[in-house]
């Protein structure tokens, strides 16, 4: 089945229990064998339905606790939804946060090496883009020393640069770009034009209005678990600025 | 309530064997990072318990097992399959929870996760049977070839045990904190279960066949058998033995599924 959409998430529902009473041990489990345990139902999205493009740049905006980051993990696999559907079509970066699997006692080139399997490259294209990678990052003069003695800068840069090689045609990020100075920053604007130009489809979670308007080609507004609208970017950060400060007053 | 259906046209990771092989390798470079100094702690818990045990109960039982050597090098096999077992359940058990950022900021598949902790135990153990090497060469005892085939066929099946135990643990320390001292007991339990420091011969018939029960015991008593007394293991009770590993292999693997959709969420 060939067609231009690469995510589609239909009626998708998830909901977390929040128990009363914890029961994160055996000994409170066993005694509590015969007591019924009341929790709490915390509906994280509710019958959420969207489309994206392929080639498609959609911002997710919304305040804390809307249900952003659930719906971005159950778009990478990490958590299941209860119900709904949610197709994916062509690859998609399982990752959600950048460095996943840096150990700070590695040299930054294992953790080049333990990253980008881990985000799913093979051994041989890990070994044609390492020295893309190094070069990127600019962290040739320290490539083979340990992670801990690295700026924070310098981490970021790292992780960023492998994550942008990891060559996947969906990419889920959640808040990346508050990593970097100016000039970083710069440089993953630089690569957000180039995918873009490649078409890859990117769906992005994020504060930064700015980056909203500047990149996306559709924004989509969540709020209390549910969709409040989906379009233009400009117009939806003019309404999610008036939500906010409906909220607050 | 209609199922969550999740579908992507193309895998997210191609080659599971490399991503388990590195998380091991990786594991393993921390361990023993720069140095040799690093695999003498690993080797250095066995050897010390090792040499108190030799001490204060190769007197008494050595007797039954005809000769001193022949003690030591029991009990020294003994120990290092015992620590594979615990050293390998105890990693397997702690895997998720101490790679959480593995299972809750990203998809991996979560037994690529507990194989690979397990896997360096393994490589811990392959190590380990140099060591068991220059004891035979330092007590100048070679075992029948029969003997170290049967070995290493029992290292196989301690290997899937350990994995089979693992799969179950780790997400059920996820779930309850305190399983960790649980598993502690079982071990501890096991460990005296097992006649590792004594001979099974000693004990009377009936508390041997219980104690048979216990896979580890199995395990020991039967390379110490082929090695030392040149009496194999019968093939009926191998054929058991082997049904039943594979069985509780296909049970944890069931367990497992059940266990672990809701891992991430309990980080």
């Amino acid at each position: 089945m060939k067609t231009d959409i690469s995510i589609s998430v239909k009626n998708l529902s998830k909901s977390f229990r929040i128990p009363h009473k914890k029961m994160d041990s055996m000994r409170t489990a066993f005694v509590n064998t015969f007591r019924q345990n009341t929790y709490e139902t915390f509906n994280a999205l509710d019958n959420i339905s969207f489309e994206v493009k392929k080639g498609e740049f959609l911002g997710i905006i919304g305040r804390n606790g809307s249900g952003k980051s659930t719906l971005l993990k159950i778009l990478a696999g990490v958590y299941l939804g209860d119900c709904g559907e949610v197709y994916i079509d062509g690859r998609i970066s399982p990752f959600l946060e950048l460095g996943i699997g840096f150990n700070p006692e590695l040299t930054g080139r294992d953790n080049i090496h333990l990253n980008a399997t881990v985000l799913g490259l093979s051994n041989n294209d890990i070994e044609d883009k390492i020295d893309s990678i190094i070069g990127f990052a600019e962290i040739e003069r320290f490539v083979d020393q340990q992670v801990k003695n690295y700026s924070s800068g310098m981490k970021s840069r790292l992780a960023f640069s492998v994550a942008i090689h990891s060559n996947r045609d969906i990419l889920l990020m959640d808040e990346v770009l508050a990593v970097g100075d100016i000039s970083f920053q710069d440089k993953c604007y630089e690569v957000f034009r180039y995918f873009k130009k490649n078409g890859r489809t990117i769906v992005l979670v994020t504060h930064g209005m700015e980056t909203v308007n500047k990149f996306c080609d559709r924004a989509l507004i969540l709020d209390q678990s549910r969709i409040v609208n989906q379009g233009d970017p400009g117009t939806m950060v003019e309404q999610y600025k008036q939500l906010f400060k409906a909220g607050k007053s | 309530m209609s199922a969550f259906i999740y579908k992507t046209s193309e895998s997210r990771h191609e080659d599971y064997g490399h991503l388990i092989w590195m998380l091991a390798k990786m594991d393993f470079k921390l361990r023993y990072q720069n140095s040799f100094l690093g695999y003498i702690w690993a080797i250095l818990n066995p050897l010390l318990i090792f040499a108190v045990m030799n001490f204060v109960f190769s007197s008494i039982f050595s007797s039954h097992g005809g000769g001193d050597q022949f003690y030591s090098l029991g009990l020294f096999v003994g120990l290092i399959l015992f620590f594979f077992f615990s050293e390998g359940t105890n990693a397997g058990m702690r895997s998720l929870q101490s790679k959480a950022q593995l299972v809750s900021k990203i998809y991996l598949p979560r037994w690529t996760i507990i194989m690979a902790s397990t896997i360096h135990s393994a490589m811990v153990f392959l190590t380990n049977i140099i060591v068991i090497i220059l004891f035979f060469i330092w007590y100048q005892y070679v075992p029948t070839f029969s003997a170290i085939l049967l070995f290493l066929l029992f290292s196989c099946l301690m290997y899937i045990i350990i994995l089979s135990v693992s799969m179950i643990i780790a997400p059920l320390f996820i779930k309850f904190r305190d399983m960790s001292m649980v598993w502690e007991v079982v071990l501890r339990v096991m460990f005296y279960a097992s006649p590792i420091f004594y001979p099974l011969q000693m004990l009377p018939e009936w508390i041997q066949q219980v104690l048979l029960m216990n896979p580890i015991a199995f395990i020991v008593h039967f390379t110490k058998e082929a090695m030392f007394n040149n009496h194999f293991v019968d093939l009926w009770q191998f054929v058991a033995f082997f049904a039943s590993s594979s069985l509780f292999l296909l049970f944890s693997l069931q367990a497992y599924k059940k266990l672990i959709p809701k891992v991430a969420e309990r980080l």
